[in-house]
């Protein structure tokens, strides 16, 4: 392709891709009052973003959401990324016996789709109380993390030569302490890659919020946007979509700073 | 082994005789208690909250419950009246058009994207509006997608102000162009980061080969059919078969947007077994269809890979 299509193609092609993010910005931003949804396309004449985040954070509930939400994606993958970190540590360190085998199954539990698992635990939570509690979100949060990190995790620890782990033996460290202050701190980089991939997964997460929680208090944010979603209609279409653009922009804002670093780290792993 | 760890055994066991040592490496090495104890949280959250739950759907999908009473055995039932229910053909339908929606759009607009713009200045700029899309949230997009193909709204307002025809389509209410513009909304989310996985790959491909053919007057289409593609070969069996698993598996867009409908003419599997499960509380019929997903991702993963494993050395 010649020097000047190809810029141009590109160029165009990325303005139809941004289209609709201009739709998104400009109708969040309109007052409600007066609001009609046959001009979309027409620019801002009155500013009213705040108003309308601010409604959606507040008469939608989006606030107790990202609460929840914010509670759910740090704990639950920090938990995870530790408790993989454990398993990889038992196996490649401590020479788990039939490590490998252990490391299958848990590594298989990413095999099933979610939509095997969610009616038991709907069951077995309301029978135990668990059902539309936080801390029943967070558990299931950190058993769907676990397999993903220690797959990672293993293979990181792996790379940590064996003689790191003796050498510390022979300096009377406890296996606990080898683990937590020797092992942990030289995995950071692969614990924050992990972390960051399953922060973003809980955040994003509708089936298991749907299914688990019910209350204001609970409820993670995808699953309160799409409730917002089905209730309010026509002139309230800008809280929608401020609610839309509010639940984006910690994840935007996350993979545009970290993307450098996947990169890198994708080159170097397993593709 | 080094000079370090032969004064190891002796120090940690002092004390203890050398039989402890050596009945200890016979079940597992000296750690075999600390390396229970590190792995046990993993697999009890694993076994507890993963498998346990695989189990008793798989179980339940062979009986009728309702969550009240207790389930009662009916053996394939919940499976031949899946397979007799028009709603279930229509879900396979919807999915299969997801599938091979997936497999090709985003994938395909990624690699384009990826070839034109991998060697050229200011690459990255040009590939920035899609990844800003990609790190939408999956029901954001939804949210997005849905205010702009309503009824007369922005897409028909902006066919309408081209002076296209199509300005009146009912995008998300009749089928199957609901489907199709749900797998639209999805290509706008993924192309981004299929993309982002070729540039990489590209970029790792050794530049001496693509130089000598070019010097040998390779160059565009010839360039990326002979060099290009068969050297990204690997990667894009992985794009694929990522996009083939969770194209199977679409759930959060189609939920966002239509919600399977209207009526249920949108819906894909695992939105059925969600309805049957949770909307219409029919506990077995839901479980079998969950496991019918299962099985048939599983199938598909494994004969993907083994396809594409088998036809590897040809390249």
């Amino acid at each position: 392709m010649s020097r000047v299509l190809r810029p141009l193609f590109l160029g165009l092609l990325g303005l139809v891709w941004l289209a609709p993010l201009y739709l998104l910005l400009v109708n969040a931003s309109k007052p409600m009052a007066g609001y009609v949804s046959d001009e979309v396309w027409k620019p801002l004449a009155d500013f009213a973003l705040f108003d309308n985040l601010a409604d959606a954070w507040e008469r939608a509930g989006l606030g107790d959401a990202v609460v929840s939400t914010t509670i759910y994606s740090v704990l639950g993958p920090a938990v995870a990324v530790l408790v993989g970190a454990a398993l990889g540590f038992a196996i490649v360190a401590l020479r788990l016996r039939h490590g490998f085998f252990w490391f299958v199954l848990v590594f298989g539990g990413t095999v099933f789709p979610l939509q095997m698992i969610v009616l038991p635990l709907f069951v077995g939570y309301a029978e135990v109380g668990l059902y539309d509690s936080r801390l029943g979100m967070i558990l299931v949060y950190v058993a769907i993390s676990v397999p993903f990190s220690a797959l990672v995790m293993r293979n990181f620890l792996g790379g940590i030569a064996h003689q790191v782990f003796e050498a510390a033996v022979v300096d009377g460290a406890s296996t606990w302490r080898i683990f937590w202050r020797i092992y942990l701190p030289m995995s950071a980089s692969a614990l924050v890659a992990v972390f960051i991939l399953q922060a973003t997964f809980v955040w994003n997460d509708l089936l298991l919020g749907l299914t688990l929680s019910q209350s204001d208090e609970v409820r993670p944010l995808m699953t309160a946007l799409t409730g917002m979603q089905s209730t309010y209609g026509g002139s309230q279409l800008p809280t929608v979509l401020a609610g839309g653009l509010l639940v984006s922009v910690p994840t935007v804002v996350l993979f545009l700073s970290t993307q450098r670093f996947f990169t890198r780290g994708l080159n170097l792993g397993q593709f | 082994m080094t000079g370090l760890s032969t004064p190891a055994p002796a120090r940690t066991t002092a004390g203890r005789g050398p039989g402890a040592t050596g009945r200890g490496r016979r079940r597992g090495g000296p750690y075999r208690w600390s390396a229970r104890a590190f792995s046990l949280p993993a697999i009890l959250f694993v076994a507890v909250l993963l498998y346990l739950p695989f189990l008793w759907t798989a179980a339940i999908s062979f009986t009728e419950y309702d969550g009240l009473g207790s389930p009662e055995w009916v053996g394939w039932a919940n499976y031949t009246e899946m397979f007799a229910d028009p709603n279930f053909t229509t879900s396979m339908r919807n999915t299969l058009m997801w599938v091979v929606g997936t497999i090709t759009v985003p994938v395909g607009l990624g690699l384009l994207i990826a070839v034109l713009t991998h060697d050229m200045r200011f690459g990255a700029w040009f590939r920035l509006p899609f990844l800003l899309t990609y790190a939408v949230s999956p029901v954001a997009v939804g949210v997005v997608w849905t205010f702009v193909l309503q009824n007369g709204g922005g897409l028909s307002q902006a066919l309408d102000g081209l002076g296209l025809p199509g300005a009146d389509s009912r995008w998300l209410l009749d089928e199957p162009l609901n489907t199709l513009m749900m797998i639209g909304a999805w290509a706008w989310q993924q192309t981004g980061v299929n993309a982002l996985l070729f540039v990489i790959g590209l970029q790792s491909i050794p530049k001496e080969p693509l130089e000598a053919a070019r010097l040998d007057g390779a160059s565009g289409w010839r360039m990326f059919r002979h060099m290009l593609w068969p050297m990204l070969r690997p990667l894009t069996t992985v794009v694929v078969g990522l996009a083939l698993v969770a194209s199977l598996k679409t759930f959060d867009i189609v939920m966002a947007m239509t919600e399977g409908g209207p009526g249920r003419n949108s819906e894909t599997l695992a939105l059925t077994m969600y309805r049957e499960a949770f909307v219409s509380s029919a506990y077995g019929a839901g479980s079998a269809v969950a496991l019918f997903l299962t099985v048939v991702t599983l199938v598909a993963a494994i004969t993907y890979l083994r396809r594409q494993l088998s036809t590897k050395h040809e390249i």
